[in-house]
């Protein structure tokens, strides 16, 4: 578990004071994986590098497992981080070393024996997919490869926090997956904590539970990522989810809208969990005496939940449309016009 | 040629004996000295700041000394050391206090250019100091540590010969006493030839060292 209690970090540069961390207030569960995003600069990088204190608070708390590392000694957090991994954006590992010695390392810190150490490095390789990679060396492997390397590096000391700064990010899409999809496996298997800095909105709907927008060193919306993707309520919010929920609507689209204004109704309907497997536009078009045109749509998975989003044109009378609309609220999905000038 | 082939190969063991002494205690002055200007640095792991300055200022001023001038106003300094002012062994002290510093700056160097990535892992580990030192920051630089020595020592090699004018002796002691001062250009050929190989050896040495340590 993690907790931060009115954490803030201000920079002195140049003479001016600069808060990077403007009061966070944030808790992190045990067993989770929780995603922080945020543009650069919002402070999600002094966040993490709090949790371990690479990054020394200004003010506050960080609370792991019970202990508030600030009012710990330096020789106490150092025992500490034996529980906290770390894997980051250009994964930091040594080019001296082979793949072995570089997962070795936290373990040979911690003096534990030649084998005992080539036991779990074994394992932790098998565990990454890299058993046959020990005699390498970095500049021999992919990024992929060696953001796996990282990640056993991580685990060796079996930690029960996994901090991932931007893990992804110097990753391409593809390897990006199989990288998230292997901290998913970690975080099933030995239920570790995770959590995730990015600012990549995909990284947070494919594997995290729970997510915090952080903005000008303040976390300005958290909650499921069901929640803040089907419904985000502040602007950065909306534009992060709609930078992977491909929900705003074609410009080619935008056009009919508009050449149609005040002839037609266009709306757009959210279907959620188990409102999305019901049949509703046919439903609709046989209750009543309206025509519907699905002009644009997206249908992706939250969570494990489908989640729907569709801009439909109804054709019909007045009367006519007002009572769909009416059964529509009935049913509890949501709806809402769409005018020539609205995404 | 006013010189023999065994005033040739006594010299050539003098120059290796001053070169060799010097840069081991140079090296045992200069590694810690540069590890310590790396780590007191603003923002580094041991940060601190009066000890920066002050090993910055110091090195500073050995550097700014000519080399001729150090080995002169060292005199008082050898002769507490080594018990005397002349010879081989006396040569060795103005040589440590010119190399080390130097030493200290090339060292600094390559310890600087060691990824910052690497400490921060090394921190969020939970790795001392010293363990981050020895087993991060050292290992990482450890190539370039090495083509860094091999620059002193040829820089000693260069050095060593000045050293004459305190009795040293040496192979560029030789090229200057009778090959410049008296004129002798076979003399100068040859032990400026030596010279050469010598320079051309050791950093090849160097340089093969340094590749087989990187791997690549």
């Amino acid at each position: 578990m993690i907790e931060f209690q009115n954490l803030k970090k201000v920079y002195e540069s140049g003479g001016q004071q600069v808060a990077a961390l403007n009061g966070i207030d944030l808790k992190i569960n045990k067993g989770e994986i929780f995603g922080v995003i945020g543009f650069s600069g919002a402070g999600k990088s002094s966040l993490i590098r709090c949790v371990n204190l690479l990054e020394r608070p200004t003010s506050g708390s960080v609370i792991v497992d019970g202990h508030d590392l600030t009012s710990m000694s330096v020789k106490e957090v150092r025992g500490i981080k034996k529980n906290i991994g770390m894997v980051f954006q250009h994964f930091n590992l040594l080019n001296s070393k082979t793949v072995f010695a570089n997962v070795a390392m936290p373990l040979t810190l911690a003096k534990v024996s030649k084998d005992a150490i080539k036991k779990r490095v074994q394992e932790l390789l098998e565990f990454v997919g890299l058993a046959d990679k020990a005699d390498y060396y970095p500049d021999q492997l992919s990024g992929g490869q060696k953001q796996r390397i990282g990640i056993a590096r991580a685990l060796a000391t079996q930690p029960s926090i996994l901090l991932c700064d931007e893990a992804t990010s110097a990753l391409d899409p593809q390897t990006t997956s199989s990288i998230l999809q292997l901290l998913k496996k970690i975080n099933k298997e030995y239920n570790i904590t995770i959590l995730i800095i990015t600012h990549e909105m995909a990284v947070i709907r494919e594997i995290c539970d729970r997510v915090a927008v952080i903005e000008s060193g303040k976390i300005i919306e958290e909650g499921t990522v069901f929640n803040v993707f089907s419904s985000p309520k502040t602007e950065t919010a909306k534009n992060f989810v709609s930078s992977v929920m491909n929900d705003q609507i074609p410009d080619s689209i935008k056009n009919i809208i508009q050449k149609h204004d005040g002839m037609q109704k266009v709306y757009r309907i959210n279907f959620v969990g188990s409102t999305a497997g019901q049949p509703l536009l046919s439903e609709l078009a046989k209750q009543f005496e309206i025509h519907i045109n699905v002009l644009f749509g997206t249908i992706t998975e939250l969570q494990g939940t489908p989640f729907g989003n569709l801009i439909v044109e109804f054709q019909g009378s007045d009367k006519e449309i007002i009572r769909a609309l009416t059964y529509i609220n009935q049913k509890k999905i949501s709806i809402k016009e769409v005018t020539a000038h609205a995404s | 040629m006013l010189v023999n082939s065994e005033q040739i190969i006594s010299a050539l063991i003098e120059t290796v004996q001053m070169v060799a002494f010097s840069l081991l205690f140079s090296t045992i002055l200069g590694l810690p000295l540069g590890i310590l200007l790396v780590v007191t640095r603003k923002g580094h792991l041991l940060q601190n700041l009066p000890v920066f300055n002050v090993l910055n200022g110091i090195v500073n001023i050995f550097r700014s000394v000519p080399f001729i001038i150090l080995l002169v106003a060292m005199i008082p300094v050898t002769r507490l050391i080594v018990g005397t002012s002349i010879g081989t062994a006396a040569a060795v002290v103005p040589l440590v206090f010119y190399a080390g510093p130097y030493i200290a700056r090339l060292i600094e160097n390559s310890l600087l250019e060691v990824d910052p990535g690497v400490i921060e892992a090394a921190e969020a580990m939970g790795a001392t100091p010293w363990q981050i030192i020895s087993k991060f920051l050292i290992p990482e630089a450890l190539s370039s540590l090495v083509l860094a020595l091999t620059i002193a020592t040829i820089g000693l090699v260069g050095a060593s010969a000045m050293a004459g004018a305190v009795g040293g002796g040496g192979i560029g002691d030789l090229a200057i006493t009778y090959g410049y001062q008296r004129f002798d250009t076979v003399t100068m050929m040859i032990t400026v030839g030596i010279l050469i190989v010598i320079v051309q050896g050791l950093q090849s040495f160097g340089n093969i060292a340094a590749k087989k340590i990187r791997r690549r």
